[in-house]
């Protein structure tokens, strides 16, 4: 049990893509204008990942090695485009929000990364954990972001006024604000490790 | 790589190609009719909306200066007498790609309604265009508080409504629309442009006034026709 | 045809709307090779080369193939299927044709089939409606160039600062990603400078 919940708490910490790994900035940086934005791509992408690493653990066996690479491709495309026609159908206007990004999901390093790195050489179970954190780790680094950006840019927290009358920092929610955004709390990030560092150390 | 391999990759590859493409097409297949329900739900209450109270009589497609214009005839009696309007779909490209909107208008001229269909301008910006301007706070939403919110429709999109068609549109720069300035804004036949988004702006009352001017030909050919 | 469309088409992409700064695209060959200036030059020309051909060939590929037989739904496949051969085309002739120009050019090829700028621009042409229009190959081209000129640019640029901040005096923990995520927030600035600017 301990074995099943590390697999998934390393996609949220120790591996977390953007925070360590540094992968798939685009599609952080480009959706995390709102909320319900940052949501959606979270599972949208937290999907196309799972499927994938289903499939490509499948057949990991019976995958000539030199070839691996395209059809990885084509599987991840595959399951993006189910994405695509789904939300379409089913949440248009989730769709029109997120735009391109639905079709940049294929290129999302995150997901052929966990494929050739994790997928490609573990059990089918264990990949789907991996998948599971990894898609967690994804959302929430998403949600962090959107939901200061939300509020500093749009004075709003999940598509509702938060102060009446007080007029938002348009900077945030444009792209210099994702940009400030993810560098400051790279740094925060790197404080803290370098204080737990030295704390170590003085034990 | 010899050439056993190098058939044996083709096969795979081809294999994968055709068991992916043939599932999409049964998810193409699922979704198909969703979509398209889905866009004739939004396309029926678009045309409610800027024609309130109407009945739609038909839908028109015709070729103006070699693009396809879409334009609806309706009508609805009015102390016996039959009053016609029609709503046609405006196009213009804004900042960040096109802006496509549908605009109700009565025999007189004078926009009925208005409604954007789609656009992709910027956040925060070009965007606010389908934005309803609301009192409720997340608190409310929070506690549920029902606060005071009464608009449905955009500001944007409210401020159309009266417009004279066969007078140039012109835009004012107020700041947001509210119902102080409504009558400021209808005298000079003008509509307050949303604050650091004037292309936006320009593009929608542009795309309208193209629009009418299409729609003029159109109802022109139409009678010629008959 | 306007000449002048073909002008809003390219300034709009490379100032306005540039991939980096303004639709957030490509930023891990972003992020990866602007340490250094020379890199970064030869990174910028064959993103340039591979999103000018790119756009070529999906859309004649969307054009020609998916919309006449109602397959539209397969256009992501056929996208990044597209991309991954010319690349992989791209590395084989250049390597044949000039050693110098692989040289300079060969790391960063295999490097671009998952640049999503790449991607992106194939996507934004279909959704810029230019599949519908008469000279839509042209405008969908003269896209992916500036799309690539625009993100060469902003490559170029940043590499040259972050040579200079290599020798800075920058706090420990900044140095790295943190400090080039705000120069790069600060440049988006400026860049934010180009919108509202009215060409023709």
């Amino acid at each position: 049990m301990n074995n099943y919940f590390k697999e998934i708490f390393k996609g949220v910490w120790e591996k977390n893509p953007t925070f360590v790994l540094g992968i798939g900035m685009c599609a952080t940086l480009a959706v995390s204008v709102s909320i319900s934005n940052a949501l959606w791509m979270g599972v949208a992408t937290t999907f196309v990942l799972i499927g994938s690493n289903i499939l490509v653990s499948a057949i990991r066996n019976i995958t000539p090695s030199h070839i691996r690479i395209p059809i990885f491709i084509i599987i991840i495309a595959a399951f993006t485009t189910i994405v695509d026609l789904a939300l379409k159908a089913y949440q248009p206007s989730v769709y029109k929000s997120l735009g391109i990004f639905i079709p940049l999901i294929v290129v999302n390093c995150i997901i052929l990364g966990r494929a050739e790195e994790f997928a490609a050489k573990n059990t089918i179970f264990n990949s789907i954990l991996d998948g599971l954190g990894m898609g967690l780790g994804f959302t929430l680094n998403l949600s962090v972001l959107s939901i200061i950006r939300e509020i500093t840019g749009a004075n709003k927290l999940l598509g509702y006024q938060l102060i009446p009358g007080m007029k938002p920092a348009l900077l945030m929610i444009l792209a210099p604000g994702a940009f400030f955004t993810l560098g400051l709390l790279l740094w925060g990030m790197n404080v803290i490790k370098a204080r737990t560092a030295r704390f170590k150390q003085t034990e | 790589m010899n050439t056993f391999q190098m058939i044996k990759a083709i096969l795979v590859l081809t294999i994968i190609g055709f068991i992916a493409a043939f599932s999409l097409s049964f998810m193409n297949k699922l979704t198909t009719e969703p979509i398209a329900k889905q866009n004739q739900e939004k396309k029926l209450l678009s045309l409610s909306l800027v024609l309130p109270s109407y009945t739609i009589q038909k839908e028109n497609t015709v070729t103006i200066d070699g693009q396809p214009f879409t334009y609806w005839e309706a009508s609805k009696e009015e102390n016996k007498v039959v009053k016609k309007a029609w709503a046609f779909i405006a196009e213009e490209k804004g900042y960040g790609g096109p802006v496509q909107s549908i605009v109700g208008i009565d025999d007189t001229g004078k926009i009925l309604g208005f409604t954007i269909l789609s656009q992709s301008e910027t956040p925060g910006l070009g965007a606010r265009c389908t934005e309803i301007a609301s009192n409720k706070t997340f608190f409310d939403h929070l506690f549920k508080n029902n606060g005071s919110d009464t608009e449905q429709i955009p500001w944007f999109q409210v401020q159309f409504i009266g417009l004279d068609i066969n007078k140039p549109i012109n835009i004012l720069k107020k700041g947001d629309w509210n119902s102080t300035i409504q009558n400021i804004l209808l005298q000079q036949n003008a509509v307050t442009a949303i604050t650091g988004a004037t292309i936006t702006t320009k593009a929608v009352t542009l795309s309208i006034e193209k629009g009418a001017q299409k729609l003029k030909k159109a109802l022109t050919l139409h009678e010629v026709k008959q | 045809m306007d000449i002048k469309i073909l002008f809003t088409i390219l300034i709009s992409t490379i100032f306005i709307n540039n991939y980096v700064f303004s639709r957030i695209l490509g930023l891990c060959p972003y992020l990866g090779v602007s340490k250094k200036l020379d890199s970064a030059i030869g990174m910028g020309l064959a993103v340039i080369f591979v999103m000018t051909m790119a756009s070529f060939f999906t859309f004649i590929m969307y054009k020609y193939v998916l919309v006449p037989y109602h397959i539209e739904y397969l256009s992501i496949i056929a996208f990044i299927i597209v991309i991954a051969a010319l690349v992989q085309f791209v590395e084989m002739v250049i390597e044949k044709v000039s050693t110098p120009l692989y040289q300079a050019l060969g790391i960063f090829l295999p490097l671009i089939t998952t640049n999503c700028a790449v991607l992106g621009v194939a996507v934004l042409n279909i959704d810029s409606g230019f599949a519908s229009q008469d000279f839509g190959l042209l405008y969908s081209v003269v896209q992916g160039f500036g799309g690539g000129a625009g993100f060469t640019i902003a490559l170029i640029l940043m590499a040259g600062i972050r040579e200079r901040l290599e020798i800075a005096m920058i706090p420990e923990n900044l140095k790295g990603l943190p400090i080039t995520f705000i120069t790069a927030g600060l440049m988006a600035i400026s860049f934010l400078g180009f919108s509202g600017m009215k060409i023709f």
